[in-house]
């Protein structure tokens, strides 16, 4: 039973991490939107749904300073008034960080962050609708305390069990009576009806005295022989040992007969005395007591202020799906890779066994059987296409799970820079990789933070400019062919491609020379240069995090691609561009020098056929006319051996366009297209960044997959540097150079 | 045994999952299905987007009459909303305490024994109010009125409902006074007594030590402490204790009539209304022993019909009495002994049980 409930708490926290962080997006999402609204109550009741959730789950395993300082929030907020609301989204922001902080710190088992802060904003929450009845707070206070500890002992005979209050016994500052018992009122008056003066006396027990309930023994003793004892606080019988001890006596003796009865030396330091006004209502009494007693059972908080550490940074990005219908399964995301593999396995099959159909056909092109095999391999092809799908989708999440951060951190940014600037998202649901969406995270974000600090410009400004004050930021996704786009559009002063170029020749990333030379788009390209600052100072806000040149790199390694395009005044847009999926991809086969290579099929927009002929020189790039088009040519083989027939030799172009610009690659020969399972290579199999992994084909052959991204690089950086000018053999290996003798090659050993 | 089938009705995922665990680790309870807001739609988190908890239950009583059991927060707000589902007719609650990681299986196993109960349960009847009762005047509690009757009254399940409808129909100068015990947890008794305020002509409170027992007035117990009653020179005063849990409960039924036994005797009365368990059963013995009259609700009426069936079972209540009855009982019993006189109260639908004849 231990062993198995052990796990299910293991099991049951790690549901809680993860349905915690929806839960924080959500909290800061109704932030955001109280922000705007703050007269909603509809927004604070869910906010109070929300953080009360928050609080079940964290008491049901365990996390006790989360759920205490959840509670104290719930609470705070059902007593709000509707005046504060736009604190009340601070203490919201406030309150997901902290929680967020708690929570990674739980993960962790690592410390928990100080809670102070957010406490005491609750505290303040809680406070605030209070301190218009001003002295109200106190009476209420006192009265509390009172509360608590008249309740422990009943008027007579009761046998108090050693029960520990949860509230801290302090004594009130004043000499305020205890709340006597309605037996103990009653008393007073019966007494006072007899004529008897009630006194109640506060008998200060010695600090010295080393037996406070012996003290209390004798003090009663004391005013039994005078009058009449009508209660006493501590209770008579209570094993409480307080240092003070309040009594209700009626006597007909004077105040100073009775005060110099209590003072017993050594044991009784100080007393004082207090006439009880005649007539105590009893009428009534019940909801006055009452209402005492709510304040009383108002469970009093904790605030764990124990370690003063800065909170971590906030918690991982939310992992899970945006709206948890009931029917959803979280499962782990290795078990659907690995079922994905087997799929790709599969996928290899099929090709297997199409390819042996293929040539079984040849061999017996007559046999009846044929059409049987060739019925159900197509059924079962079909079935396999689904059943990939299908498992494709299961990776497939809305966008959504990641743009929900970032209205929160266009907020705080903005309000870091002090600039106004609105976020507009569309196509949220958009789906995605989920490994895809949680490598793009980083980069998005450090793309939108950029967007808010470095695109928009100040109110100040923006008016100046005729624009209106409030900057708008687009976070756009959507579907597009076999690609996701991602779109960050600014509306703010455009990228300064002078002054990016001046700043790149400063810093030494190109030469005066090369900068004349650079089109617009090369130029702008630059900014994705590490060492290349666009910013004029470097902030608290962009200096965080990734630079540009990680930007596009991780974008890179995904297979995708990042555009930008800017006018002057009117906005700058970063597109990213990202395969659907990174496991399996639509592929085009060709052969380089006898090798077959894989290309993926979406970064190819043509194939042309060219005579060697129509490849001109210029400067010292290779082109190739295409229609009306110059288009540069990058030869991934070996250059062709001059000779007489060689103009004639007819080749194949790949024409593949990466963001601005396009390139056509030369081949030797295409083999059709086919799905290929990636299979990632490391970095001792392959020592160049131009393969991005390889696959097997159905006949069981290894095919290469080239990286398009890094031969459009390497494109572009190589021209001018290359000795004989032309880019060639970039897919030739050392053997084949060897064999060629010395043509220039990029592959590195 | 065809199993209890159960749907869990929660907003968190997390308890979505904890609770169906622990209900399966009980064989006879099937858990069929869980939602996260009420327009799916047994146990039940009220504090829901959507179809919120209180919505669903208003439907769910409106047109199935299913057995909905609660699982409330621990607040102030919790105890308020958990009550109002009570008086809705939600047949118990099960209260979620802060360290409830620490006393699950006190809770699992709770939760179980309130499922199970529910199963068996003819189901909570949702009573109107007794007509005028909130628009009359309130009594006035008076020191100088001594109550007729020393009325004890143990109940649990069902008991919420079924007290709000009893104590709405005592007018407001009730003769007797009524201490009540009924099973709920700590910080819940206080709303409970303060609805109950509200809502009738008797002064309703949850009692202090100390609290001079009058007429017109109800005392309920508060959570996790037991009540005593105690005679002294200038009146009859309510006393908590913190004994130990008797039968598992404290409050404990069995701990107050056993004080009602010693301390009045023949003024003594004590009632025992709808519940699981058998509270209160033994007490109600020593009531009558000592010469004091004993009520048991009778079944029909009840929502669970444990505790009284136990008292009625031992010979132990000298009267059954319907829960449309009880109000009329109780009035007549206060007034009976004013008049000396043992009539049987008029028009009542109690009948007698033989057991307790002597």
């Amino acid at each position: 039973m231990t062993h198995s409930s052990d796990e299910r708490g293991a099991e049951m926290r790690e549901l809680f991490f993860e349905t915690s962080q929806e839960l924080l997006q959500s909290l800061n999402d109704e932030a955001l939107k109280l922000e705007k609204h703050p007269a909603d109550v509809e927004l604070v009741r869910s906010i109070r749904r929300i953080v009360h959730t928050l609080k079940g789950d964290a008491a049901a395993c365990g996390f006790h300073e989360l759920s205490n300082l959840a509670h104290a929030l719930e609470d705070a907020l059902a007593s709000e008034s509707p005046s504060s609301h736009d604190r009340l989204a601070e203490v919201a922001f406030a309150a997901a960080d902290t929680f967020g902080a708690m929570l990674a710190a739980y993960q962790r088992g690592g410390k928990l962050p100080s809670t102070a802060p957010l406490a005491k904003m609750i505290r303040e929450l809680s406070q605030q609708p209070k301190t218009a009845k001003g002295s109200r707070t106190k009476l209420s206070k006192t009265k509390l305390s009172n509360a608590k500890r008249s309740r422990k002992a009943g008027p007579a005979g009761a046998v108090p069990a050693a029960r520990t209050e949860p509230t801290a016994r302090t004594e009130p500052a004043g000499r305020t009576a205890p709340a006597w018992t309605e037996y103990e009122k009653l008393a007073i008056q019966n007494a006072q009806s007899r004529g008897r003066n009630v006194f109640h006396i506060t008998a200060g027990i010695d600090p010295l005295c080393l037996m406070p309930i012996a003290a209390r023994q004798l003090v009663l003793n004391a005013l039994k022989a005078s009058g009449e004892v009508l209660g006493t606080r501590p209770e008579e019988s209570s094993p409480e040992s307080a240092k003070r001890l309040d009594l209700l006596v009626a006597s007909t003796k004077s105040a100073e007969q009775l005060s110099a009865r209590c003072r017993i030396p050594s044991v009784i330091s100080q007393v004082s005395m207090e006439l009880v006004a005649g007539a105590v209502p009893t009428r009534k009494i019940s909801a006055a007591e009452t209402v005492e007693r709510k304040a009383a059972s108002a469970p009093l908080p904790f605030f764990d202020a124990a370690s003063p550490e800065t909170a971590e940074e906030h918690a991982r990005g939310d992992k899970t799906n945006h709206a948890p219908a009931e029917n959803i399964l979280r499962v782990d995301a290795q078990r659907i890779d690995s079922v994905l593999d087997l799929v790709g396995e599969l996928i290899i099959g099929k090709s297997m066994l199409q390819q042996a159909f293929t040539e079984f056909a040849r061999h017996v092109p007559k046999e009846a059987l044929r059409g049987r095999f060739s019925d159900a391999m197509a059924f079962q092809s079909r079935v396999l296409n689904d059943l990939q799908r299908s498992v494709m989708k299961i990776r497939m999440v809305p966008v959504e799970q990641l743009f929900r951060r970032f209205p929160r951190l266009v907020r705080d940014v903005a309000k870091q820079c002090g600039k106004d600037v609105e976020l507009v998202m569309r196509g949220q649901d958009t789906d995605l990789d989920k490994s895809l969406l949680d490598a793009i995270a980083e980069p998005l974000t450090h793309l939108v933070r950029n967007a808010v600090s470095h695109g928009i410009e100040s109110s100040e400004e923006r008016v100046r400019c005729g624009k209106p004050a409030r900057g708008t930021i687009h976070l756009t996704s959507y579907h597009h062919g076999n690609q996701v786009i991602v779109e960050i559009r600014d509306d703010g002063r455009g990228i300064d491609s002078q002054k990016i170029k001046a700043k790149a020749v400063e810093t030494a990333i190109i030469t005066e020379e090369e900068a004349g030379r650079l089109g617009e788009s090369a130029i702008l390209e630059l900014v994705f240069k590490p060492g290349l600052s666009t910013a004029d100072e470097i902030t608290e806000v962009s200096g965080r995090g990734v630079g540009m040149d990680v930007v596009q790199n991780v974008i890179h390694r995904l297979k995708g691609s990042v555009e930008i395009e800017t006018r002057a005044g009117q906005g700058t847009t970063f597109r990213l561009k990202l395969p659907l999926t990174l496991a399996i991809i639509r592929a085009l086969l060709f052969n380089v020098e006898q090798r077959r290579y894989a290309i993926p099929l979406n970064a190819v927009a043509e194939i042309a056929r060219a005579k060697e002929s129509d490849v001109h020189q210029i400067h010292n790039y290779e082109v190739l006319q295409l229609r009306d088009r110059v288009l540069p040519v990058v030869r991934l083989g070996r250059p062709p051996e001059l000779g007489i027939e060689s103009g004639a030799r007819k080749i194949f172009v790949l024409v593949i366009s990466m963001g601005e610009r396009t390139l056509g690659l030369v081949v030797d020969s295409l083999h059709g297209e086919e799905e290929l399972v990636i299979k990632a290579l490391d970095d001792q199999s392959v020592a160049t960044d131009l393969i991005s992994g390889a696959s097997i084909l159905g006949d069981g052959r290894v095919v290469l997959i080239v990286n398009v991204p890094a031969i459009v690089d390497r494109h572009s950086q190589a021209r001018p540097q290359q000795e004989e000018g032309i880019v060639s053999g970039l897919l030739l290996s050392r053997a084949d150079r060897k064999n060629a003798d010395a043509s220039p090659s990029e592959v590195r050993p | 045994m065809t199993p209890v089938r159960v749907l869990v009705v929660d907003d968190s995922a997390l308890m979505r999952k904890l609770i169906p665990q622990i209900l399966q680790t009980d064989s006879s309870i099937e858990v069929v299905g869980t939602a996260m807001d009420g327009n799916f739609g047994l146990t039940l988190d009220l504090e829901m987007p959507g179809m919120g908890g209180i919505d669903m239950l208003k439907e769910i009583m409106r047109r199935h009459r299913l057995p909905v059991i609660v699982v409330s927060s621990h607040s102030t707000q919790g105890a308020s909303v958990t009550l109002q589902a009570l008086s809705l007719g939600a047949f118990d609650f099960v209260a979620k305490p802060v360290d409830v990681s620490a006393r699950m299986p006190q809770i699992a196993a709770e939760l179980i024994g309130k499922i199970k109960a529910a199963a068996q349960s003819r189901g909570v009847q949702i009573r109107p109010m007794a007509e005028g009762s909130r628009s009359g005047s309130k009594a006035s509690l008076d020191a100088k009125r001594t109550p007729t009757k020393v009325i004890a009254v143990g109940v649990s399940t069902g008991g919420p409902q079924a007290l709000q409808y009893v104590f709405s129909q005592l007018p407001a100068d009730f003769p007797g006074t009524i201490i009540v015990v009924q099973h709920m947890p700590e910080g819940f008794t206080e709303m409970f007594a303060r609805r109950l305020d509200e809502i009738c002509a008797i002064c309703v409170k949850e009692a202090q030590s100390g609290d001079v027992l009058l007429a017109g007035r109800a005392l309920i117990c508060p959570g996790s402490r037991h009540i005593k009653v105690k005679r002294l020179p200038l009146g009859d005063v309510a006393v908590l204790s913190d004994e130990p849990r008797i039968n598992g409960h404290r409050p404990s039924a069995d701990v107050l009539f056993k004080s009602l036994a010693d301390e009045f005797g023949p003024k003594g009365l004590a009632v025992l209304m709808t519940g699981m368990g058998d509270d209160g059963a033994q007490g109600l013995g020593l009531v009558k022993a000592a010469g004091g009259m004993t009520i048991a609700q009778n079944e029909e009426s009840c929502v669970v019909y444990g505790m009284p069936k136990a008292a009625i079972d031992r010979g132990f209540a000298i009267r059954v009495v319907a829960l449309d009855a009880m109000a009329n009982t109780l009035q007549a019993q206060s007034m009976s002994d004013r008049r000396r006189g043992f009539t049987a109260g008029s028009g009542e639908s109690g009948k007698t049980a033989g057991a307790g004849q002597d």
